[in-house]
């Protein structure tokens, strides 16, 4: 299709999704503060406009037509778009030097492209708010309402845990009621904080643990995530250095860490274990289809929309716990250390890590997590140059790893690993891949003994939803499921350095691809120190398996349905969240209070609840201490009986001493 | 005070919990409880299957809907530029007086509650405020302390005696 741009003729994609996107092709960079590939188009911020055929529009709105006239830059736009930045700057909290994104804003960048020197606005300063309850932190005060965050959420993760509130003025970008993140669905991806084009929403820091704990002599022992060396490589202008990662290690022993392993080999181990899970799973025909559980934010995902499919996900650890219970419990009794003495600090492209490692189960095991931005900010202010420093391997034993475990940075990387490693077992005759449809991708493998194995690679939560509930309406027939929350898999991670769009994600998930092909080793069964592993730790299965159960969505106090005078008395609790409402346990309420009326109960209050996190025996019930699951009216009514009874024997008791 | 979902869920199942019908659901439901409780938002989340986010977004957005309990009795005052010169800000201060409440407060018995507003269209008979639909004009002081008591049952219960 043939446009006119600022006066020059130039071709463009006729089937471009906007304006925006077909100049950005055509080399001309629109700018923009709401525009985002993967969600739908919001057309605020108006940073966008351009002149078509003398109108202004907003290229994110506008399909592009044969013949169009597009001027993208005369003195009118230009002055509009200084406008409309002053506008936002005058209620945006402009102390930049000390905001996490200083150096990587968007509307920072914007401002000093455009010139703004001063604001002839008054300032209107948004009230301050800051939430650091969880891994990601939201400070409303700098929050400019573009609203990628809210699409982000809802549209590619399928969370919804933030959302616009009030109006006008008064708008902000908050989850119900104002509450903190750690009390909503938030799955601590951190896909919001990759789109926020200011320092609203951001990763908590946790650098300064990492300065303490090398100054406090303990021994500091360093893994790094597949996906961390090609975003650093990046961040720091070598992307065609093969051993970035190796120079990364040299580095971090100069800093004072005392060792420093792959996370690749933690990834190995688990590729190994989880193949055999498949294995067994497939035979015993059960829990099927297996869910990968590598990615934390994916867990606590299925944990609370889907938690009638907690036990599909597998049992294997992911590679940083994984590795995290392999160094305290094997390698410190080897090296003689306390693992008191040590500390783990893992570096990840991720901020649903820094969740996963505080998860109860895991606590003590991972101590500090770092993401990729918090480690350039570590190399950047030691002021070594990382590219001038000799490589060095990783240290052994946890050092060594194979394509498949390096491959785990990207999507798809877990189950092509997990495949490679049944070939090994079973073997394998012919492996087919398509693509369903964008973030969807499906293999099929045909075994030398004659089964055929599915299985499905997935990116986004969104979609892993949609594929899910086709599993679940019987659409889809797999054995397998890899998801990985963010676009493009681990080097999409919400912890990875600014920009962090599709196209820079693709370009790491290229470079990590040449990574791995030129590694020795192919499968992680070749791996020799994971199979000695094998060899020497009897207990390495309990040590590297953990459980999942159901988890509630929302903090909610309990609800006063059917109070009772102060006193001894029966406490009912009806869980009325998602999965037991689903299965009628509102109509249990309603019967539960006729009941109680009709039987003239004066010491039974019922109070109605958010979630029991018992949701695969939906509906439940608590009596007491008691949990009901799969409940009815006469099974509640014998429990409060039996309780009643007990306390009329407890009351008489009492008043015979 | 018993409370149920019972009223809640028959407006649900009147518009087949269907999410399209958010705004229509949640002005029935306010319609029945004066407000909307957090835990009526959380309860037509789960109903509607919509995040908890999307639904207060929506009660906050319009002005309809409140998440603080409103009185038996919702007084508005106007507040318009005609009421505010003929000293709408006494009459304010005269429900405070009467019955202990600032705009956008409600008393403890849940019995009025009261809302300063931009301009009810009544001008001419300014200073004016509405009390459960009805209009009141030409108000002083001690007329709207009188219309309060009256609406409290106060002279009523003084006539009985």
């Amino acid at each position: 299709m043939t446009v006119y741009v600022d006066g020059r003729q130039v071709q463009i994609d006729p089937n471009a999704r906007n304006l925006l996107e077909a100049l950005k092709e055509a080399g001309i960079e629109i700018p923009n503060l709401c525009y985002l590939s993967e969600t739908s188009v919001y057309g605020a911020c108006r940073m966008c406009l351009v002149e078509v055929d003398g109108q202004l529009v907003t290229s994110c709105t506008t399909k592009p037509k044969e013949g169009m006239h597009i001027k993208t830059n005369t003195p009118q736009i230009h002055q509009l778009r200084r406008g409309i930045l002053e506008l936002i700057l005058a209620s945006h909290n402009r102390d930049c030097t000390v905001c996490e994104r200083n150096g990587s804003c968007k509307l920072q960048k914007y401002a000093e492209e455009f010139g703004i020197r001063r604001v002839r606005f008054d300032e209107l300063a948004k009230p301050r708010f800051i939430d650091a309850s969880s891994p990601i932190v939201r400070d409303t005060s700098r929050c400019i309402l573009c609203g990628d965050c809210v699409r982000m959420c809802e549209e590619v993760q399928a969370v919804g845990a933030i959302d616009f509130a009030c109006r006008g003025i008064e708008t902000r970008v908050s989850p119900a009621f104002e509450e903190n993140l750690s009390k909503t669905e938030c799955v601590y991806c951190g896909q919001c904080v990759s789109v926020c084009p200011t320092g609203a929403l951001y990763v908590r820091n946790d650098l300064e643990k990492l300065y303490e704990a090398l100054s406090s002599g303990k021994f500091v022992i360093g893994m790094v995530a597949p996906a961390v060396r090609v975003a650093l490589a990046e961040e720091f202008g070598v992307e065609k250095d093969p051993f970035i990662a190796e120079r990364l290690v040299s580095f971090l022993k100069l800093t004072g860490f005392s060792k420093v392993f792959d996370v690749a080999f933690g990834a190995d181990l688990v590729a190994f274990e989880e193949a055999h899970e498949l294995l067994e799973r497939l035979s015993n025909k059960e829990k099927l289809p297996l869910f990968t559980s590598c990615c934390p934010a994916w867990v606590k995902y299925v944990e609370q929309f889907y938690p009638t499919l907690t036990s599909n996900l597998s049992s294997v650890k992911s590679p940083q716990q994984a590795l995290g219970s392999v160094v305290k419990k094997i390698y410190a009794r080897k090296m003689n250390l306390d693992p008191e003495q040590i500390c783990l600090v893992s570096f990840m492209p991720c901020t649903a890590k820094k969740f996963e490692a505080e998860r109860e189960e895991h606590a003590g095991t991972v101590d500090i997590v770092l993401t990729t931005r918090e480690l350039s900010q570590f190399i950047k202010a030691s002021r070594i140059e990382l590219k001038k420093l000799e490589p060095q391997s990783f240290d052994r034993p946890y050092g060594v790893s194979s394509k498949g475990g390096l491959d785990f940075g990207k999507s798809g990387g877990v189950l092509s690993s997990v495949i490679t490693v049944l070939n090994d077992e079973v073997g394998i005759e012919d492996e087919r891949t398509f693509e369903l449809e964008k973030g969807i991708r499906q293999i099929e493998v045909k075994t030398v003994d004659g089964r055929t194995i599915r299985g499905l690679m997935v990116f986004g939560l969104a979609n892993a939803r949609k594929v899910v509930s086709d599993i679940l309406e019987a659409k889809l027939n797999v054995d397998v499921v890899e998801v990985m929350a963010c676009n493009f898999g681990c080097v999409g991670g919400g912890g990875q350095p600014y920009p962090n769009d599709a196209q820079v994600r693709q370009s790491r998930a290229k470079q990590l691809k040449e990574l791995v092909a030129v590694k020795n080793l192919v499968s992680p069964t070749e791996n020799y120190h994971m199979r000695k592993l094998y060899e020497e730790v009897s207990n390495l299965h309990e040590l590297i398996h953990t459980t999942y159960r159901p988890r509630k969505r929302v903090v909610h106090e309990d609800v006063e349905v059917l109070p009772a005078p102060n006193g001894e008395k029966v406490m009912v609790k009806v869980c009325l969240g998602t999965s037991c409402y689903l299965k009628g346990s509102y109509g249990l309420l309603s019967q539960l209070i006729e009941l109680a009326k009709r039987k003239d109960y004066s010491s039974v209050e019922i109070v109605g609840t958010f979630c029991l996190e018992n949701c695969d025996h939906s509906p439940n019930v608590l009596v007491n201490d008691k949990l009901i699951g799969e409940a009815n009216l006469e099974k509640v009514e014998a429990e409060v009986e039996r309780q009643l009874q007990q306390q009329r024997v407890h009351d008489a008791s009492q008043t015979n001493v | 005070m018993e409370r149920t979902y019972e009223a809640v869920e028959q407006v649900l199942r009147r518009y087949n919990y269907r999410k399209e019908n958010l705004v229509k659901i949640l002005l029935e439901i306010q319609k029945l409880h004066r407000y909307l409780s957090k835990d009526v938002v959380h309860y037509v989340a789960v109903a509607l299957q919509l995040p908890p986010a999307k639904v207060y977004g929506v009660a906050t957005f319009y002005a309809q809907f409140s998440l603080k309990p409103k009185g038996e009795y919702t007084i508005l005052v106007c507040d318009g530029t005609a009421c505010h010169m003929e000293g709408s800000t006494s009459l304010i201060k005269a429900i405070e007086e009467e019955i202990g409440i600032k705009p956008g407060e409600v008393t403890k018995d849940l019995k009025f509650s009261v809302d300063c507003v931009g301009c009810l269209g009544a001008c001419a008979l300014a200073p004016a405020m509405v009390i459960n639909g009805e209009v009141y004009g030409n108000l002083t002081a001690d007329k709207v302390k009188e219309i309060l008591r009256n609406l409290r049952g106060d002279n009523n219960a003084q006539k009985s005696n």
